[in-house]
């Protein structure tokens, strides 16, 4: 409800405003430079403001399979926020596989582990969660997600590129349930490409960060699968856009897919969440 | 100065039982009190019938032995140290019940050692019962450290407010694993019984029961520190009543040295300063004092063969070789595991994801604590190889994360009448998703992608089993077929030998998506077939439109 009113920062500072920022280049330049591109971290973050960033980081697995965000593109992100006046930086993550080893191989906390202020958590336990209703979820109708999105903290979500089984991709949108704590319902009790959409509705991250560097194009969300080495950061705040762009960067399967036939994407498109058709979005594109 | 060195035995034993996590450094022997202990050595050597070499270890304890005395169960045996300090804190100022006729009880461990080493002789593991030290590491495995987590988590809870107003973002999120085993009430049980005993006589257990204590007394009298007492004594008979070993004779000048623990309590209470521990070199001719008849050591005799018979002349041996049970990785043969296996329940201390589990009595009298695996509530993770690490007789062998990864515990299984996809046409993915191995693949079947379980990529980590979302049993289970059990030798080479692979094959979703969908289905309508009546055939992979 918190994430509902707090909504999105105005552009009304940038020159020129653009949807997407798609910077191509080595993980911690081309973070910085996305970063730039949408305004410079400090128009999300504000001085004071305590932040969670929201990478992919449920498996353990080393960064090579590309199932977890790139641990050097989290640490860009943090060491910005930290600089941006940030007292408290959560790398937060609901893991799939036990805590202490995604930590551990995801090679996130010990990227972060010299930047103060940074912690990096894997919650796994059930009382880290607060419910929260879905008023406009169209089979949702709460969900317990992680107590520190609802207390006001700003929301940055740091994904990466993946095929997954059950939804096509895992990009940004798909990460947001490594906030809730009962996955299993969005698998068995509903259909998770629509509970996809109605979570979008409650849990709103200020900037999305799609990880780029890498896509596992098959063998999705757990590895392993075939890696691509795409090279790109795109940036923005629109959560549909972001997806909607990452979808159309390589072929999954081996198809090339558009965001709309990303039956998730499309469902949150519908929830007037984001816009999905990217020949209309304003990119700004540059390789560092 | 004996209480010091016992609290720091104690503290290390601990430690060691702390330190036996997936991390342990391969160089760390978490498992030594257990290697040190000759009993289990003997135990497992004889039952096994071969050397094993951390059994070697043991020669530590039965060298010193020689040289020393009996000076392990004052000093280091952790089980003591328990008892004693137990002791201290319930029944320091009850009136013990006291026994009569103590001689004969006395007897009672050299005929419990008898029929635990004639048992092995038989070919049964079965010293673990009384072992103190694998019933030590088995109490604080199904006990202390769950009661450990549980108390741990509690406090987290309870400060929780104050680490959060305090901003300490990690305490204020920290949570331990909860470790949790079947038969926690069995090993409290039999560890209270031992504790409740010292009401009788302190040490009870010690003196009466313990069949290690009843194999280093054979030896003691060889050490080279003797109780002696001089002219100074005056018969007060102090010694005598405090010794927790009872090992004084009504005179006190002599002393049963098979029983004595080298504790030196006697020296401290005696008021003439008449007790001293001089190192002698000779005999003594004590070694007549070890209380034991001909017939009873018959009856023991008989004992050791008789429960070798009824435990090991069953059904469930003959069905050893199509036992049902998931065994850890790297278990040698089950015959030979059975044997070897000390039931210490390190393993199921160490493990990382809690799947191993103690039996009961799934597979018979000889199997009862062993460990196997319990994939619906966890299943094996593949980082982790320290199950075989900390087994003291390496009836789990320890393995290279490799060696491990190939060391197939099993094979899933489909039960089509169960999932959610064959049975009722749902969509569900979460084997597929969750297997670390690729070993399960979707294919085209009356119109609709559904799970297949590729046996040769599966090496049974029950990944799967635990996460089918289905209530109850799983959709998927992992069963024994196709396990690998080696006693020697690389499992690296013995699946490539059966052609199996677990190494993930990257390309393989792919290349199901093209060979699914279209192709599968245009063919059909080639053909003329019945085109499926409900939804038709996806053309695109799950969750693209």
């Amino acid at each position: 409800m918190a994430l509902g009113l707090v909504g999105r920062p105005s552009f009304s500072f940038a020159k020129e405003e653009y949807d997407l920022a798609v910077i191509s280049g080595e993980p911690v330049a081309a973070t910085k430079k996305a970063l730039e591109a949408m305004g410079g971290i400090s128009r999300f973050v504000k001085r004071g403001q305590r932040v969670v960033l929201k990478p992919n980081m449920s498996f353990a697995r080393t960064p090579d399979f590309s199932a977890t965000t790139h641990p050097l593109v989290v640490a860009t992100v943090a060491q910005a926020c930290v600089e941006a006046g940030s007292p408290q930086v959560l790398v937060i993550d609901h893991t799939l596989h036990r805590a202490e080893l995604c930590l551990e191989r995801t090679g996130i906390r010990d990227a972060c582990k010299n930047i103060s202020g940074v912690h990096v958590l894997a919650l796994q336990e059930r009382e880290f969660f607060r419910e929260v209703k879905v008023p406009k979820g169209k089979v949702l109708e709460s969900a317990e997600v992680v107590k520190e999105i609802l207390d006001g903290h700003i929301l940055i979500n740091i994904p990466v590129a993946k095929s997954h089984s059950a939804t096509g991709v895992s990009l940004g949108m798909k990460g947001l349930m490594g906030l809730v704590w009962d996955r299993e319902s969005f698998h068995s009790r509903f259909n998770i490409n629509q509970a996809i959409a109605d979570l979008g509705t409650v849990i709103r991250p200020q900037l999305t960060i799609l990880d780029a560097t890498r896509a596992l194009v098959s063998g999705g969300p757990g590895g392993p699968g075939e890696v691509k080495k795409p090279n790109l950061i795109i940036a923005g705040t629109d959560p549909v856009a972001v997806d909607s762009y990452g979808v159309s960067i390589v072929p999954w399967y081996g198809q090339n897919f558009k965001g709309r036939q990303v039956e998730h994407l499309l469902a949150a498109y519908q929830k007037g969440l984001g816009k999905i058709d990217i020949d209309q979005l304003k990119v700004f594109r540059e390789k560092v | 100065m004996r209480k010091i060195i016992q609290g720091l035995s104690l503290l290390l034993f601990s430690a060691f039982f702390v330190l036996a996590t997936y991390k342990l450094p391969n160089w760390l022997p978490a498992d030594i009190y257990l290697r040190l202990d000759p009993l289990l050595g003997l135990n497992a050597v004889f039952a096994a019938r071969e050397i094993i070499g951390r059994a070697l270890w043991a020669l530590v304890t039965i060298g010193s032995t020689l040289v020393i005395g009996r000076f392990f169960c004052a000093y280091v045996c952790p089980m003591g140290v328990s008892i004693d300090f137990l002791d201290f804190l319930f029944f320091r100022k009850k009136k013990r019940l006291g026994l009569k006729t103590e001689t004969g009880l006395r007897r009672m461990k050299y005929f419990l050692l008898v029929i635990f080493i004639v048992a092995a002789l038989t070919g049964l593991s079965l010293a673990f019962l009384m072992d103190p030290m694998s019933l030590l590491t088995r109490f604080y495995t199904f006990f202390i450290f769950p009661l450990a987590l549980t108390l741990i988590n509690l406090l987290l809870d309870l400060l929780r407010p104050l680490f959060e107003a305090l901003g300490w973002v990690v305490l204020s999120h920290q949570h331990y694993f909860q470790s949790v085993y079947y038969m926690t009430a069995i090993t409290l049980l039999v560890f209270g019984g031992i504790i409740v005993l010292n009401r009788v006589v302190p040490r009870f257990w010690c003196r009466h029961l313990c069949p290690l204590g009843a194999l280093l007394s054979l030896i003691s009298p060889l050490g080279v520190f003797k109780r002696r007492v001089n002219e100074d004594c005056n018969e007060c008979l102090k010694c005598q009543k405090t010794c927790p070993m009872g090992a004084i004779l009504e005179d006190p000048r002599k002393t049963r040295l098979p029983e004595c623990i080298q504790c030196r309590t006697c020296a401290k209470v005696c008021p003439q300063n008449a007790v001293t521990f001089p190192a002698s070199l000779s005999l003594g001719g004590e070694y007549s004092k070890v209380d034991f008849s001909r017939r009873g050591f018959l009856y023991s005799l008989a004992g050791g063969l008789g429960v070798g018979f009824l435990a090991l002349r069953t059904p469930f041996a003959l069905k050893q070789s199509k036992h049902p049970l998931i065994r850890p990785p790297g278990a040698i043969p089950e015959t030979e595991f059975l044997r070897t296996c000390i039931r210490c329940g390190e393993c199921m201390k160490s493990c990382l994801t809690n799947t191993l589990q103690p039996c009961l009595w799934e597979s018979g009298f000889s199997g009862l604590w062993t460990p196997k695996m319990d994939p619906r509530l966890a299943p094996c993770d593949q980082n982790c190889n320290v199950c075989g690490k900390v087994c003291p007789t390496q009836a789990i062998r320890s393995l290279s994360l490799e060696e491990k990864t190939h060391a197939k515990v099993g094979t899933a299984v489909l039960r089509k009448e169960m999932c959610l996809v064959w049975a009722q046409n749902k969509i569900c993915l979460i084997c597929d998703e969750i297997c670390p191995y690729n070993a399960i693949v979707f294919r085209p079947v009356e119109g609709y992608r559904r799970p297949v379980v590729v046996a040769s990529k599966c090496n049974g980590c029950g990944f799967c089993e635990q996460r089918c979302p289905v209530q109850g049993e799983s959709a998927i289970v992992v069963v024994p077929n196709g396990e690998i059990r080696l006693k020697d030798g690389s499992y690296i080479k013995e699946a490539k030998k059966l052609e199996l692979e677990f190494k993930p094959d990257p390309g393989d979703d792919k290349f199901i998506l093209e060979e699914s969908g279209f192709k599968v289905e245009e063919r059909k309508k080639g053909e003329g077939s019945v085109t499926p009546k409900e939804k038709p055939q996806p053309k695109k992979p799950k969750g693209f439109l």
